[in-house]
């Protein structure tokens, strides 16, 4: 959770220097204020921050409503970018969306509320949407991301530019330039490049818009309707939110505000309400709209983000995409452990115990207490016939013996750590068991490798093979 | 990601322990029987190490718990985590719909996953993910301890 909060703190202030390169004064006003807010990289302090935030929003979305430039296809992808950015707020654990992640988008749907078609709305409501997309693209696979980012970007600079300027030309080429970055640097440069496109040249910019967002898995609702859906997307939201107040706390907060948002998020185009506690999830373009299906995918997405932390464990998942494979690599991959665990057991079982008279008499006082057990309990090692025949040193340990120095290593310097083995003084039998020869060996290489406090006083008394223990 | 070091110190550490109750109690075995043992206790070590945090790990000792030689678990957890899963057993059980047929690659990993997993039947499929994470984490630092220990048992040839 908190590598999410982190995430998204990161995610805010991207946010935050996108829009410090806004072109129009609007914007750079409203940004100053804005960037106060987000650049705030305390995740605690961003409830704190959200009022403020929403209120500079607000002022920056109402002052330029004058001057608002209606270009209905740009409202129309202002919605599909609303609608791919809300979907990208579900892709996360539902536990980290808490108010926070819902922040930005309040603002969105205050500005909705407040300007209606407005092309600055969708415009004001980028933050959010832009911040969503990142996190989006973040959480994309690696391919993926970039074209991903790409639409997204471009069809959030489309609406920056909307608000610029008023040639789709200059969004044509914005997109155009922006589409091959990547990621979330991507962003930043998108950011510079629309500010420095605005002068582009001259496309069919609704067509330009539509082929652009392709690349990503996720859908990308073509431009539909209707100003209408965002009257009545206001008026859903206003009632979902309603319901969710009553959500309950924690988990059962955000599987209710899930649903809830679900249930809100209808149309694609419709920009995000401003969220308490929940959510959004938004329906795509073809999905069925109940809340089952939206809650579903809400938990697909959390399981597919789930799947990019196996990618990490799991070896050479990394080009691997869906779920089955993915599913797949991870049962070899426990399944191969386990089996090792199995063969390494069977291993440790033939290690031959030392009928060594000497070990038990030793070994049976308390010896472990002191230096001087070490000595003692390093004896049997030395003077051990110990390994049956079948005992083969193999060559696939070799290898592996880097793990003993890793582990070693760092367990001296962990020297001063409160470790110690508790006494086994009591459990040792005097009597040549199996059981017990064979774990005095353990405690022993226990005692030389790991947190005890003058390992170097041991090398004297190992033999070579040993010191590689030591290392 | 590499297990950290701290993990497989505890992880050395509960076993250790585990090692010391069973050879105290069991005079003579054959190998197989010690296998059995050595990676009983290795289990529990390994999960003991979570503390309870992980619900597989809480299912394994509660499996080893009321399946094997009691001894080997400590008595305060280990009921408490019989207790947990005996319950949500129970639970699963009333309000699942017995599959017979697993619709899809998908689901059928997932089925498999599950039985490997321990305790892995008794969780939806976002925990399942999350679950098998941790536990690749710990079976790998389990793996090391004990590659480590058997080079070090090898030391001497």
């Amino acid at each position: 959770m908190e590598k999410d909060e982190a995430f998204m703190a990161e995610v805010l202030n991207r946010t935050a220097s996108r829009q410090l390169t806004w072109n129009t004064e609007v914007l750079n006003c409203a940004t100053e204020k804005l960037g106060n807010h987000f650049l705030n990289p305390n995740w605690d302090n961003s409830m704190d921050q959200s009022d403020p935030f929403e209120s500079a929003l607000s002022s920056m979305v109402s002052s330029p409503a004058a001057s608002k430039v209606p270009v209905s296809g740009e409202n129309v992808m202002m919605r599909e970018l609303i609608g791919k950015l809300g979907n990208i707020c579900n892709s996360g654990d539902a536990s980290c969306y808490s108010t926070p992640l819902n922040s930005p988008p309040r603002f969105d749907l205050s500005m909705v509320n407040l300007l209606n078609h407005s092309t600055l709305v969708p415009f004001s409501a980028d933050p959010g949407f832009a911040e969503r997309a990142t996190r989006f693209s973040c959480f994309s696979t690696g391919g993926d991301s970039g074209c991903f980012n790409g639409p997204l970007m471009d069809s959030f600079k489309l609406s920056s530019m909307a608000g610029n300027s008023d040639s789709d030309k200059k969004n044509s080429g914005v997109s155009r330039s922006s589409s091959p970055e990547n990621a979330e640097s991507g962003v930043s440069k998108e950011e510079s490049s629309v500010s420095q496109q605005i002068p582009s040249q001259n496309d069919a910019g609704t067509r330009k818009r539509k082929s652009i967002p392709r690349g990503k898995a996720k859908e990308i609702p073509s431009p539909a309707a209707a100003d209408a859906k965002v009257a009545s997307e206001n008026d859903e939201s206003n009632s979902k939110r309603s319901k969710r107040e009553g959500a309950p706390s924690g988990n059962g907060n955000a599987k209710a505000s899930n649903d809830g948002n679900q249930k809100q998020s209808k149309e694609n185009s419709k920009p995000p309400e401003p969220p308490k506690d929940y959510i959004h999830v938004r329906a795509r373009r073809g999905e069925a709209t109940d809340s089952h299906s939206l809650a579903e995918r809400v938990r697909r997405e959390k399981i597919s983000e789930r799947m990019k932390f196996l990618q990490d464990l799991v070896p050479g998942c990394n080009k691997v995409t869906g779920k089955a494979v993915m599913l797949d690599e991870i049962i070899n991959y426990v399944q191969s452990l386990q089996r090792q665990v199995e063969f390494l057991s069977m291993k440790l079982a033939t290690v031959n115990p030392r009928m060594d008279v000497n070990m038990e008499a030793l070994l049976s006082k308390d010896m472990f207490q002191s230096r001087g057990v070490l000595q003692h309990g390093i004896y049997p090692m030395d003077s051990s016939p110990a390994f049956p025949c079948g005992y083969h040193p193999q060559q696939g340990l070799l290898p592996l013996n880097n793990g003993i120095p890793n582990t070693t290593e760092t367990q001296f310097s962990m020297k001063t750590q409160g470790f110690k083995l508790p006494s086994i003084d009591g459990f040792i039998d005097a009597h040549p068991q199996v059981g017990s020869m064979w774990e005095d060996d353990i405690q022993s290489i226990v005692q030389m490798g790991f947190g005890q406090n003058q390992p170097q006083s041991y090398q004297g008394s190992i033999s070579t093979g040993q010191v590689k223990i030591e290392l | 990601m590499r297990p950290c070091n701290s993990l497989k110190l505890e992880f050395l550490k509960n076993w250790i322990m585990g090692l010391q109750r069973w050879s105290f109690s069991k005079k003579e075995m054959g190998i197989l029987e010690r296998k059995k043992a050595i990676k009983l206790s290795a289990d529990i070590a390994m999960a003991s190490a979570r503390n309870g945090t992980t619900r597989w790990s809480r299912a394994l000792i509660a499996n080893a718990y009321s399946k094997h030689d009691k001894h080997l678990v400590s008595k305060g957890a280990s009921t408490e985590y019989s207790r947990r899963i005996r319950s949500k057993k129970i639970l699963k059980r009333s309000c699942r719909r017995i599959r017979r047929r697993s619709k899809g690659l998908v689901r059928e990993r997932t089925r498999i996953l599950k039985n490997l997993i321990p305790g892995g039947e008794l969780m939806n499929e976002g925990s399942l993910i999350e679950e098998s994470l941790d536990y690749i984490v710990s079976l790998r630092a389990q793996v090391d301890v004990m590659r480590s220990l058997v080079s070090a048992s090898e030391v001497d040839r």
